[in-house]
């Protein structure tokens, strides 16, 4: 071994070193800065041959990989980039063990280089940056080879959240800094919360295309911090196909998530003079709720039933008497709810009306499956994850209108919390949550 | 509790046997430990016999013996009934642990005498071997992340608990193994990588206040029933250490 060669955290530094914690560019662009080199060249000229081969010996061809979902931006990844809702995604909060401010900041230097690193993606074949290389030959490996030496990007994003906690946790003297309206979650009345299933410091939502690339990003990033942030909860989700076209159906076999509000519509980014800290401008706030779905008591419904207590028609997606998923349910001309009940849940969450227009909110939920019942039903629901820019005005609105909706019946909030998702990475060398330092 | 530290070495040979040294004295703090909580089993005062065999235990983790480094020897002195085809009522689970069973599940004199017995002779015949031992010079290095490797896997996750729920005072011994084991090849480590010592050694220290930090009035909480925000702090440290004193054996393994 090299003596010089840095060891994990040799010098006084918590585990993840100044070094370690500095975004670096993506080994990918690292590549297309020396392209004129002949590495680049020899890379593409590689590439031109494998395609060319025509006996090339068959073997199952990797899935072809989902695109880079650029880590840097104004807003984090993973709200409104990528347009398209990635396939999976991992749900985690985590306690925050850091001692004091100065490690928080070196926790959240560490995640941003994860983010960037994660995005990225990497090639074996791609150089190494020195803070990734092992410290010593013949130590661990530098990951864990779940994704085989070359790592796809996958369309993978991380999105990070901190909680009130955070804030009002003395030794990060960030007191001052805190979001208005960022309180724990509210609990409403048809909730059953479980406390092993709620709150903690700091939320990571991952998501990417594959479940394997799920699973390998917890695990760099887990390693990555380690001793810096605990795991609390954690639950996978999954976007499930068009079945047949448009929006992908959840778990009561109804099409979800049909109507988003655009960025154009300014409800989800923070903006300036909005009464929220400046460091916060450009975050939004995350709402996640674990909520089960009694799935044997709904398919003992008739349809029916269902389709009212939803308000759209199961087999098209369309609201009541329409005919198209996209169809803008009347509700000016069905005053009294013969065509969809007055309350459904289409119409209660969204009554589209000028007073309710701000209430709107994006969501990106994913549906999970996650084992047994203690009464043999299957535990299975919707992870819902919601981005606005006023918890009370937005969420808290359109969840009070909700209140004993007839569905309830079939669902179980029991999980989750309320975080502030961090403003983005505009550019390299900055990290998340930089504004709380300044 | 805590004993002073072994003088560091300055060879690998030396380091054996200062670790031997250790040991010994180890082996013979336990024999005493066993034969008094043999005695309060024997007459039946079952309240001191279990703070007696904790006493045991913790000078058994305190060895250090990790991933069964003491052969059939190890595993009939601290074995689990896991893997054992009539499990806690397997013959084959004999020792600390199954006195711990037997001491939280009801059992008295009648059941405990002979695994008492047992167990005296057994650590007996370890110390007869131990200075025969072969220890290799890897085993060391090996431990310094093995022994604390062995808390997460085994008393951390609640598979080693017999019925005390004693993990966390079980960690705090084995955070007390791995120090000795660190301060004997500390001048090693640091000649193949200067100040590495004192990085393993901070984050070993702060392990050591998190599992303190668990203690109400000197009493360790019951594990399986610690809130999770009692336990993360010590996985937390527990983590940080591990993924640096896994480089401690790599230092050792290098040809150069």
């Amino acid at each position: 071994m090299t003596a010089n060669t840095p060891l994990p955290g040799a010098d006084d530094a918590p585990a993840a070193s100044t070094a370690e914690a500095k975004p670096h560019p993506g080994r990918r662009s690292f590549l297309i800065g020396a392209g004129s080199g002949a590495a680049a060249t020899a890379l593409a000229a590689t590439g031109a041959f494998a395609a060319n081969q025509p006996d090339a010996p068959t073997t199952t061809a990797a899935p072809t990989s989902s695109p880079e979902v650029p880590f840097h931006g104004a807003n984090q990844a993973g709200v409104y980039r990528p347009a398209a809702q990635q396939r999976q995604a991992c749900f985690v909060s985590f306690r925050v063990l850091a001692r004091d401010q100065s490690e928080l900041k070196t926790l959240l230097q560490s995640l941003t280089a994860q983010g960037a690193k994660l995005a990225a993606g990497l090639r074996a074949s791609d150089p190494v940056p020195s803070e990734d290389l092992p410290a010593i030959a013949g130590g661990p490996p530098v990951n864990s080879g779940v994704l085989g030496d070359d790592v796809p990007p996958d369309s993978f994003t991380m999105t990070v959240g901190l909680s009130a906690g955070v804030f009002d946790n003395p030794a990060y003297k960030l007191a001052g800094k805190k979001p208005k309206g960022l309180t724990e979650m509210t609990v409403f009345p048809n909730d059953t919360p479980d406390p092993a299933w709620t709150g903690g410091d700091l939320l990571l939502q991952l998501c990417a295309d594959s479940t394997d690339m799920i699973h390998y990003s917890l695990r760099e990033i887990t390693k990555a911090t380690r001793g810096a942030l605990a795991l609390q909860w954690r639950i996978n989700g999954f976007h499930s196909a068009p079945r047949p076209t448009g929006s992908p159906r959840n778990l009561f076999g109804y099409k979800d998530g049909i109507v988003n509000p655009a960025a154009d519509d300014q409800l989800v980014w923070i903006e300036k003079g909005a009464g929220q800290p400046d460091w916060a401008v450009g975050g939004t706030f995350i709402v996640v709720r674990l909520i089960r779905m009694l799935v044997e008591f709904w398919d003992r419904v008739g349809l029916g039933e269902q389709d009212g207590m939803i308000g759209r028609h199961r087999v098209s997606g369309a609201p009541l008497g329409g005919t198209a998923e996209t169809d803008t349910p009347d509700y000016a001309h069905d005053p009294n709810g013969d065509t969809i009940p007055l309350d459904a849940h289409i119409r209660l969450a969204n009554p589209r009306t000028k007073a309710t227009d701000r209430s709107r909110l994006l969501r990106r939920g994913y549906n999970y499956d996650l084992g047994v019942d203690l009464n043999g039903n299957m535990q299975a629901g919707l992870i819902f994850a919601s981005y606005q820019r006023d918890i009370q005005k937005q969420f808290e609105a359109t969840q009070l209108r909700l209140v004993d909706e007839p569905m309830t019946d079939y669902i179980e909030p029991f999980g989750g919390g309320y975080f502030i998702g961090l403003p983005g990475v505009a550019k390299a060398g900055g990290f998340l949550g930089e504004g709380l330092f300044a | 509790m805590t004993d002073p530290l072994p003088a560091p070495a300055q060879t690998m040979s030396a380091a054996i046997t200062s670790y031997r040294g250790y040991v010994n004295g180890k082996l013979d703090m336990l024999t005493g430990q066993v034969l008094t909580l043999k005695a309060s089993i024997g007459n039946n005062d079952l309240d001191a016999a279990r703070r007696q065999w904790l006493d045991a235990q913790l000078t058994w983790q305190r060895v250090g013996a990790a991933y069964g480094s003491f052969g059939e020897l190890g595993d009939a002195i601290n074995g689990l009934p896991n893997g054992l085809p009539k499990g806690t009522s397997d013959p084959g689970f004999t020792g600390l642990h199954r006195i711990e069973f037997g001491l939280y599940n009801g059992q008295g004199p009648g059941q405990l005498t002979p695994v008492a017995a047992t167990l005296l002779a057994d650590i007996d015949k370890l110390r007869g071997q131990l200075n025969a031992l072969t220890i290799d010079p890897t085993d060391l290095p090996i431990r310094c992340h093995e022994i604390l490797e062995d808390s997460l896997r085994d008393n951390l996750s609640g598979n080693n608990d017999q019925g005390s729920g004693m993990a966390l005072a079980l960690t705090a011994a084995d955070v007390d193994g791995t120090r000795v084991v660190l301060a004997i090849l500390g001048a090693m480590i640091n000649r193949l990588h200067p100040g590495y010592a004192a990085t393993v050694s901070t984050s070993v220290d702060r392990l050591a206040n998190a599992l303190a930090g668990t203690r109400t009035d000197g009493q360790w909480p019951v594990y399986r029933t610690a809130a999770l925000s009692v336990r993360q702090p010590v996985t937390g440290a527990l983590g940080a250490a591990l993924e640096l004193l896994a480089f401690v054996p790599v230092l050792f393994s290098s040809d150069d």
